[in-house]
C-alpha cells in the first residue's frame, strides 16, 4: 500500500513533470517565431545569369544567393566573402584574394578557377554582357570585349585552387566594393556548360555559394523564396529559413497586402508614403541617386554666365520639393554626391563637401544675381525649355521647376515632357537647354558622381567644363589613386567647385520610403545595389 | 458547314497576318533598344546584342525572320528576361488569364441572363428596378474601381478572400467577381429588353392561348428566342475581359499576360508586346468564329451560307 502510493506519488510526479516539459517546449517555441519574411519587391527576377544582369532587382535575390570575393557591409565597408582576406600590391595595381575552402550547394568546392570563368564570361564579346563595362579597369578587359584580344588575356589569375590575382589597368581603391557586385561573382563553369543559353533562366539551373538557395522561380513568375543554404560556409551565423518574395506592381495592394500581414516589407510611393509617414513601421532608405538639373552650356550662351546659373539655382526651393512635391522617401540634397553613400575616417562626403549656396533657396538673392547676369550677357529676357521624361514624378518635378524658375524676372520656361529614352537620347545629343536628370551609383564611391561632370563623359549632357574641375578628377585617378586620403581630398575639392560653380543644380536625393515590420531585424540596406541583404536577417 | 468555317479560317489568317505586319512595323518606329547602358557599350558589344536578338538585319529580313517564326510559334527572346523566349513567357502566363478570364465570363454572362430576364418578366416592378440599377451601377463603374473596392472591403476589412497573390481557387474568388461585373451588367440589359420585346410578340400570346404554363413559355420560347442579340454581344464583351484583366490582374498580382502585356508596354519589351498583341488577336478571332457558329444552332433561320449551295 505505501510502495503503491509512493509510486502512484512518483506516477503523479513524472506525469506532471512531462506535461509541464511538454508545457516548457511549448511555451519556448511559440516564443521563438518562425524565421521567415515575406518580402515585397516592384518587380520579378529578370535573370539570374549574373553576366546578363542589369536591373537592381535581379542583383538583389542574386546577392543573397551567391557571394563574391567580398560582401558588402554597413558604414561603407566591406566583409570578407569567399575570400577570406586580400592584399594590394604597393602600386595598387595587383589584389591577391586567399579564398577559404567553401562549397557550392551542390557539393563542388568554389575555387579561384571560378572567379576566372566567370570574368572571362562576362567580358568576352560573345555573351553579349550589357555590364561588361564595369571590367574596363582589369587588365585587357576594354580590348577583349572589342573583340580585339582573347578573353584568356584577361588580368586575372588562379594561382592554385585557393588564389585569385587580379591585375587592373590603373589603381583602383574602390575595386573592394566593385568585387561585391554580382558581374564579379564566380560561376560554375560545370552548370553554365549543362544548361548553356538557359542557364540562370529559372531557380534550379544554377549553382549557389550564398547564404540561400533560389527556390520556386520558374522564369517568369512572380513569386519566389529563397531558402537557408546549408552548404553555405558561414551557415551558421544565418538565422532566417526562409525570405519569400512577391512582385507586386500595384502601390495600393502592396500596402493592403502590408496591412493584413501577408508581407513584412513594403516600397511606398507619392502619396501612399506621404499617407503612412505616421505608421510607426514607416522608414525610408537613403539611396546613392541624385536628381538635377544640367544646362546645356553649348547651345545657349547665356547658360554659361555663373550668376544666372546660381540664380537659377537659388531660385528653387528644394526643402519645399521634396516635401510637397515628389512626397515619398526623399531627401533634401547636399550636393550633387548623395549623403551617406560614402565615408571616409568617419566623415560623409556629402557633408565634408557641403557648399551652402549651391543647394540652398534664397529668392532675393536669386533675383539680383540673375539680374546682374542677364545684364553681363546684355539680354533682357531668356527664354527655355526644360525638358523632362514623361512619368508621373518627372512631370511634376518639371512643373514645379518651371513654377520656381519663372519667379525669376525675364526668364521664360516652356515645359516639354517625353518618353524615358527619348529623353536620354535628346540629352545626349545636347538637344535641350534644360534637362532634369538623374544618376544611380553604382558603387559606393564618390567618382561615380563626379567622373560624369569631367568635360569628355558622355554622360555630362550640358558640357560644363572647368579645367581645375578636370584637373582634381585626373589625380585622383592617377597621383592620388593609392594615397586614399589625398585621393579623397581632391574629389571633395571637386565637388566644391562644381558646387561653386553651378555646373547642375541637385535637386532631391532620392530615397525609398517604406513600411517594414519591426519584429524583422537585421536586413541591411545599402544606399547602392544589392540594397538589402537578408543574410544576417531574424524574426524576433 | 465545312467550306464556311474553311472561308472563315482564312480570313482569320489573313487578319493575323495583317496584325503582324502592321505591329512589327508600328514597333520598327518606336525608339528603344533591348540595350540599356548604350553609352557605355562599345560598338562590338551593341553588335553582339543586336546579334543576340536578330536586329543585326535589315529591317525586311527582321519581317520575313519574324513572321517565320509567327507561324512557328516563335516570338523572339524577351527584352525584359534576357533568357527567356516571348512564347514560353505567355504560354507560362496564360493559364491564370484564362481561369479567370473564363469563370468572369461564364458567371457574368450567366448571372446577367437571370437578372435580365427576372426583369423583363416582372417588368415596371421592384425587381425590374433593382436589377436595371444594379446593371447601371455595373456598367459605369470601371473593373479597376471595382477591383480595388473588392480588395479592400473583402480581403483587408473582412478578410474574406486573399488580398492579391495567386494559388487556388480562393486567389481567383476576387479577380473573377471584379471582371464579371462589365459582362453582368451588358448582359442583363440586353437580356430585359429583348426578352421585353419577345415577350409581346404574337407567338407568346398564341402559347399563352394554348394555356401553356409561364415558366413552360419563359423557356421554351421567350429565352431561345432573346438569347440570339447575347450572342451578338459575346464578341465585344470578350474584348472588355481582355481589356479589363491587364489592370484587374495588375491589381490582384495575378501572373497573367494581361500584366505582362502592361509591364512590357512600360518597359518597351517589344517581342513580347507584338507576340501578346498577335495571341490577344488570335483569340478574339476564335470567339468571334465560335459566336458565329452558335448563331445558326439557337437560330435556324440563320443557317450559316454553305448549306445553301
Amino acid at each position: 500500500m505505501k510502495l503503491n502510493s509512493l509510486a502512484k506519488l512518483g506516477g503523479v510526479a513524472l506525469l506532471s513533470a512531462v506535461v509541464l516539459a511538454g508545457c516548457g517546449s511549448k511555451s519556448s517555441q511559440s516564443g521563438s517565431k518562425k524565421q521567415e519574411i515575406s518580402w515585397m519587391t516592384p518587380s520579378p527576377i529578370a535573370t539570374m545569369d549574373t553576366s546578363k544582369m542589369v536591373d537592381l532587382y535581379s542583383a538583389q535575390i542574386a546577392n543573397g544567393t551567391n557571394e563574391g570575393l567580398l560582401r558588402m557591409a554597413k558604414n561603407n565597408k566591406v566583409d570578407p566573402g569567399v575570400a577570406k582576406s586580400y592584399t594590394v600590391s604597393k602600386d595598387g595595381k595587383t589584389w591577391t584574394f586567399n579564398l577559404r575552402h567553401s562549397k557550392w550547394n551542390n557539393g563542388t568546392p568554389v575555387t579561384a578557377k571560378d572567379f576566372v570563368f566567370s570574368w572571362q564570361r562576362t567580358v568576352k564579346p560573345k555573351t553579349a554582357s550589357q555590364y561588361a563595362y564595369i571590367f574596363a579597369n582589369v587588365k585587357n578587359a576594354a580590348k577583349i570585349s572589342a573583340g580585339k584580344m582573347a578573353p584568356s588575356k584577361l588580368g586575372v589569375k588562379a594561382d592554385g585552387n585557393y588564389k585569385f590575382v587580379v591585375t587592373l589597368e590603373k589603381p583602383q581603391s574602390y575595386f573592394k566594393y566593385m568585387v561585391t557586385q554580382p558581374e564579379f561573382f564566380p560561376q560554375n563553369s560545370k552548370t553554365v556548360a549543362k544548361y548553356g543559353g538557359d542557364y540562370g533562366g529559372n531557380s534550379t539551373k544554377n549553382s549557389y555559394n550564398g547564404p540561400f538557395i533560389l527556390k520556386g522561380w520558374n522564369g517568369t513568375n512572380d513569386t519566389w523564396k529563397l531558402v537557408k543554404n546549408p552548404k553555405y560556409w558561414d551557415a551558421k551565423s544565418v538565422k532566417v529559413n526562409t525570405v519569400k518574395f512577391q512582385a507586386v506592381k500595384t502601390p495600393s495592394t502592396a500596402l493592403n497586402s502590408y496591412n493584413s500581414n501577408k508581407l513584412d516589407f513594403t516600397t511606398l510611393s507619392g502619396t501612399l508614403a506621404a499617407n503612412n509617414k505616421k505608421n510607426k513601421d514607416y522608414t525610408v532608405f537613403p539611396q546613392a541617386s541624385t536628381s538635377y538639373m544640367e544646362f546645356n552650356t553649348k547651345k545657349i550662351p547665356a547658360l554659361r554666365n555663373t550668376d544666372i546659373r546660381k540664380a537659377m539655382a537659388l531660385a528653387i526651393d528644394k526643402k519645399q520639393m521634396v516635401n510637397k512635391v515628389m512626397q515619398g522617401g526623399d531627401i533634401t540634397p547636399k550636393g550633387f554626391v548623395p549623403a551617406s553613400m560614402a565615408k571616409h575616417n568617419g566623415k560623409d562626403f556629402a557633408t565634408q563637401s557641403y557648399v551652402k549656396d549651391g543647394t540652398d533657396y534664397n529668392l532675393k538673392e536669386a533675383k539680383a544675381l540673375f539680374a546682374k547676369g542677364m545684364k553681363q550677357v546684355g539680354k533682357k529676357s531668356l527664354s527655355l525649355t526644360l525638358l523632362g521624361a514623361d512619368d508621373d514624378d518627372s512631370k511634376r518635378a518639371t512643373e514645379f521647376v518651371q513654377s520656381q524658375l519663372t519667379k525669376l524676372p525675364g526668364l521664360k520656361i516652356t515645359n516639354q515632357n517625353i518618353p524615358f529614352k527619348s529623353k536620354l537620347t535628346r540629352a545626349q545629343n545636347q538637344q535641350f537647354d534644360l534637362v532634369l536628370s538623374a544618376w544611380i551609383a553604382d558603387y559606393p564611391d564618390p567618382s561615380n558622381f563626379l567622373d560624369l561632370m569631367t568635360s569628355n563623359n558622355s554622360y555630362n549632357d550640358g558640357k560644363w567644363s572647368n579645367k581645375q574641375y578636370d584637373a582634381l578628377i585626373k589625380k585622383s585617378e592617377s597621383t592620388d589613386a593609392n594615397n586614399e586620403t589625398a585621393r579623397w581630398n581632391d574629389m571633395v575639392q571637386a565637388e566644391k567647385i562644381l558646387m561653386n560653380d553651378q555646373g547642375l543644380v541637385p535637386l532631391y536625393q532620392q530615397g525609398q520610403a517604406a513600411l517594414l515590420r519591426p519584429s524583422v531585424k537585421g536586413v541591411q540596406a545599402f544606399t547602392t545595389s544589392p540594397q538589402y541583404d537578408w543574410a544576417k536577417a531574424s524574426v524576433k | 458547314m465545312v467550306k464556311y468555317l474553311g472561308k472563315r479560317i482564312f480570313y482569320i489568317v489573313l487578319t493575323l497576318f495583317i496584325v503582324s505586319t502592321i505591329t512589327f512595323f508600328l514597333m520598327k518606329f518606336m525608339p528603344g533598344t533591348p540595350l540599356t547602358n548604350q553609352a557605355k557599350l562599345t560598338p562590338g558589344q551593341i553588335h553582339q546584342i543586336y546579334k543576340q536578338y536578330g536586329l543585326d538585319k535589315p529591317v525586311w529580313q527582321q519581317y520575313l525572320v519574324y513572321l517565320a517564326g509567327v507561324v512557328h510559334g516563335n516570338f523572339g527572346i524577351s527584352f525584359q528576361f534576357s533568357n527567356q523566349a516571348v512564347s514560353y513567357l505567355i504560354g507560362s502566363r496564360m493559364g491564370p488569364s484564362l481561369i479567370i478570364g473564363g469563370q468572369g465570363m461564364v458567371l457574368g454572362v450567366l448571372v446577367g441572363l437571370v437578372v435580365g430576364s427576372l426583369g423583363a418578366v416582372k417588368a415596371n416592378t421592384w425587381i425590374d428596378t433593382t436589377a436595371t440599377i444594379v446593371s447601371i451601377l455595373f456598367v459605369s463603374i470601371p473593373s479597376f474601381v471595382l477591383a480595388v473596392l473588392l480588395q479592400y472591403y473583402l480581403g483587408l476589412k473582412l478578410r474574406w478572400f486573399p488580398i492579391a497573390d495567386w494559388g487556388g481557387f480562393m486567389y481567383t474568388v476576387l479577380p473573377t467577381l471584379a471582371l464579371a461585373a462589365s459582362p453582368l451588367a451588358e448582359t442583363a440589359r440586353f437580356m430585359r429588353t429583348e426578352m421585353v420585346d419577345v415577350l409581346s410578340s404574337d407567338y407568346i400570346e398564341l402559347a399563352k392561348a394554348k394555356g401553356l404554363g409561364k415558366v413552360g413559355i419563359i423557356y421554351h420560347h421567350a429565352l431561345r428566342n432573346s438569347l440570339i442579340p447575347i450572342i451578338t454581344i459575346i464578341g465585344p464583351l470578350t474584348v472588355n475581359i481582355m481589356t479589363g484583366s491587364m489592370v484587374v490582374e495588375n491589381i490582384f498580382s495575378v501572373p497573367g499576360i494581361g500584366e505582362q502585356f502592361v509591364k512590357s508596354v512600360l518597359t518597351n519589351d517589344y517581342p513580347t508586346i507584338m507576340g501578346l498583341t498577335i495571341v490577344y488577336c488570335a483569340m478574339l478571332c476564335v470567339v468571334l468564329l465560335i459566336t458565329d457558329i452558335l448563331y445558326g444552332l439557337i437560330d435556324p433561320r440563320i443557317r450559316l451560307s454553305g448549306n445553301n449551295n
